[in-house]
């Protein structure tokens, strides 16, 4: 008896192709990697690539338009002789310290405040969200003219409870101005928090506050020692996202001071703008944008490695 | 562009930007070099981007051979290394605005001549309430607007005719300081420190100051929207001081990228658009909101219509571009954008040494110039 196997080689090919696709794609490894590829992809074409740009700009003397000049680190350099960086730095590091602070105090009491029943609570929850929701651009058009000396609703509050005319000039001075771009932040962001961490205080089960309670605890020691430290993991990742935006911070003080007066508001993301594109100097402006990296990449390696420990 | 298009068959794309985003705007297309053919610029750009632009040195002689001759000052905002990178089109001037019934009120009938009698003028004033405003903070105009012209009006000067050599360090600056200290003391509102170039306008609307550094639209918007604003609203040249009387060049202008695909339709229709035909229009329709810098235009009817807008037209024959006498480059544009000048004024009116910000301005502005 012979036997013709070629017709069944033929039918069965597809057949075991399919199954093995199947099966390879069944693969934890292969999967994984699959579903990675498109963020991944995206994450390479938007972050990746100009990242490594921004890196190769701020090694070169690169007048916009113009080609580029291999320098080394001179534009590194050239940014620790120059005292006006030195004072961008110091603002950037005031404003996103004193900003994030507020916003994590603040932020945490608005979602204890918001844990609590009373009427209208969703309709509550959902205006308090406004200030994040609204353009930057748009909201701080409004603070300009909030504190326009000759517009502004605080300068007329103040008058009417003593305050000298015209007020202060929260603008123009640069303390104040300083304080002012600070607040501002802290408003637009802090719904971010409080949203944030009321999500965290949902999942922390009530019957570690009743046996807290029957212990004795009072509602400051249930606060300390039951809703803290749940709730930490969260005011960390919280945070870390805070901290990138407020130090990248531009919109803000692009519409409402433009870094002044006399650069008291001038961030890192402010002064690498003009001086990239004000003055047409791409390879010095990307060197002042990546010096916010050091402090950034630190604090976020902490952050994961105290996480991870968590 | 819908009559060019009717003469010679050419469809022509017209983008429009906002200002403030013209310079990015510009870098982009530059940087890919593609997306326009043409492209306008506002002050410095001739300077920052003349390797992408075509030289129309012809174009631009022709022009000015045809109708009347161009302003110094013109070919001083676009001429790159001998060559006329862009067609100046016109200049936004910043002059004088006054109210003439508050500047009645203290004697002054006719505008101050000298940056001295403003002072006076200026102390009188605020005693009664009215203020100045003149913007010390980082806008992109109304503060080079007053500020390099009354350097330059002391003597003062950033950088050699060289185009290197800092002088900043001098007699005049500090002279000029001097003056700026006590003319914000005594006769502005403390707010100015902070003002970017809205602020002004609105103080004036308000009422709220009594003089400013600005471009015709301040007179423009107060005969539109508040009348009884725009009755008393008067300009006039800056003050001169002991060196004589200066203005800023704040020019427009266009170029052609020479990555065009389309050079000579793009040549051509710059020809046409700077036409006396087209052009006049043009400058007639923006009611001298624009100034030219063709001297054909000197008498134009334009000019009568609101005669307030004349000084914007006589103050061409002394303005120079910011950083004068130093030809424009990407230093001088340096310094433009990290408001060095504008700060050195603003730090003393605060409080700090005349040397001490002349010191921190030279040492900015030799970092600055150093790889010349």
């Amino acid at each position: 008896m012979s036997v013709r196997s070629e017709p069944f080689v033929g039918a069965a090919r597809p057949g075991r192709h399919i199954a093995t696709l199947a099966s390879w794609l069944d693969r934890q490894s292969v999967f994984s990697w699959l579903m990675m590829a498109p963020p991944l992809l995206f994450l390479a074409a938007l972050v990746g690539y100009p990242f490594c740009y921004g890196i190769l700009l701020s090694l070169q003397d690169r007048p916009v338009a113009h080609a580029g000049t291999f320098v080394g680190l001179k534009n590194f350099a050239t940014n620790l002789h120059d005292p006006l960086f030195w004072r961008v730095a110091l603002n950037t590091f005031v404003y996103t310290a004193l900003a994030t602070l507020l916003k994590m105090v603040g932020g945490l009491a608005l979602a204890l405040a918001m844990n609590q029943q009373f009427p209208l609570k969703n309709l509550v929850r959902a205006l308090m969200l406004l200030p994040f929701i609204v353009p930057t651009v748009l909201s701080t058009v409004a603070w300009m003219w909030i504190l326009d000396p000759a517009f502004s609703v605080l300068n007329w509050l103040l008058v009417l409870v003593g305050v000298p005319k015209p007020g202060p000039s929260w603008l123009g001075n640069p303390i104040l101005a300083m304080i002012s771009i600070i607040v501002i932040n802290t408003w637009r962001g802090l719904p971010f928090y409080g949203i944030t961490l009321l999500a965290g205080l949902q999942t922390v089960p009530p019957e570690l506050y009743e046996a807290a309670t029957i212990d004795g605890a009072s509602g400051w020691q249930r606060f300390r020692y039951v809703t803290l430290p749940l709730l930490q993991p969260i005011i960390l990742i919280v945070t870390l996202f805070s901290v990138i935006f407020t130090f990248a911070d531009f919109q803000l003080v692009y519409v409402l001071t433009h870094g002044g007066p006399q650069n008291a508001t001038q961030l890192f993301a402010t002064y690498a703008f003009d001086i990239a594109m004000g003055a047409g100097q791409l390879g010095l402006g990307a060197s002042v944008a990546l010096a916010m990296l050091p402090a950034l990449a630190l604090l976020i390696v902490a952050l994961t490695i105290y996480l991870r420990k968590g | 562009m819908p009559a060019y298009e009717k003469e010679t068959g050419v469809k022509v794309n017209y983008e429009l930007t906002s200002v403030g985003s013209i310079p990015t705007r510009v870098a982009a297309l530059a940087e890919t070099s593609s997306g326009a053919d043409i492209t306008m610029n506002i002050t410095l750009m001739p300077f920052l981007f003349d390797e992408k632009y075509l030289d129309v040195t012809d174009i631009s002689e022709e022009i000015g051979q045809k109708q009347g001759g161009w302003y110094p000052a013109g070919k001083e905002a676009v001429f790159v290394d001998g060559k006329w990178k862009a067609v100046p089109f016109s200049n936004i001037g910043q002059l004088m605005n006054w109210r003439t019934d508050w500047f009645a009120e203290v004697g002054f009938k006719k505008f101050p001549e000298t940056w001295e009698e403003l002072y006076e003028a200026g102390k009188k004033l605020k005693a009664k309430d009215h203020p100045f405003g003149f913007e010390l903070g980082h806008g992109f105009g109304d503060n080079h607007g007053w500020i390099y012209p009354l350097l330059w009006s002391y003597g003062g000067h950033e950088v050699e005719a060289d185009g290197r050599t800092v002088v900043i360090d001098a007699d005049e600056t500090a002279k000029a300081i001097d003056f700026a200290r006590k003319f914000f003391k005594d006769t502005m509102l403390d707010d100015v420190l902070g003002w970017t170039d809205v602020s002004n306008n609105k103080a004036w609307m308000a009422e709220q100051i009594s003089c400013t550094n600005n471009a015709e639209s301040i007179l423009f918007v107060a005969k539109r929207d508040f009348p009884e604003i725009g009755k008393v609203t008067d300009q006039a040249l800056n003050p001169a001081g002991p060196k004589g009387r200066f203005h800023l060049m704040q020019a427009i202008s266009h170029s052609i990228f020479n990555f065009s695909p389309a050079k000579d339709e793009a040549r051509k229709f710059l020809v046409w658009v700077m036409d006396q035909k087209q052009l006049g229009g043009w400058y007639e329709v923006a009611v001298s909101y624009y100034q030219p810098l063709l001297h054909g235009y000197d008498n134009a009817p334009m000019w009568q219509v609101e005669p307030r807008n004349i000084p914007y037209r006589d103050s061409l024959a002394n303005a120079h571009v910011h950083g004068w006498p130093a030809p424009p480059n990407r230093q001088l544009a340096e310094s433009v954008a990290k408001y060095v000048v504008v700060d050195m004024f603003a730090k003393a009116c605060t409080g700090s040494s005349t040397r001490d910000v002349i010191k921190n301005a030279e040492a900015q502005l030799k970092e600055i110039y150093r790889s010349v």
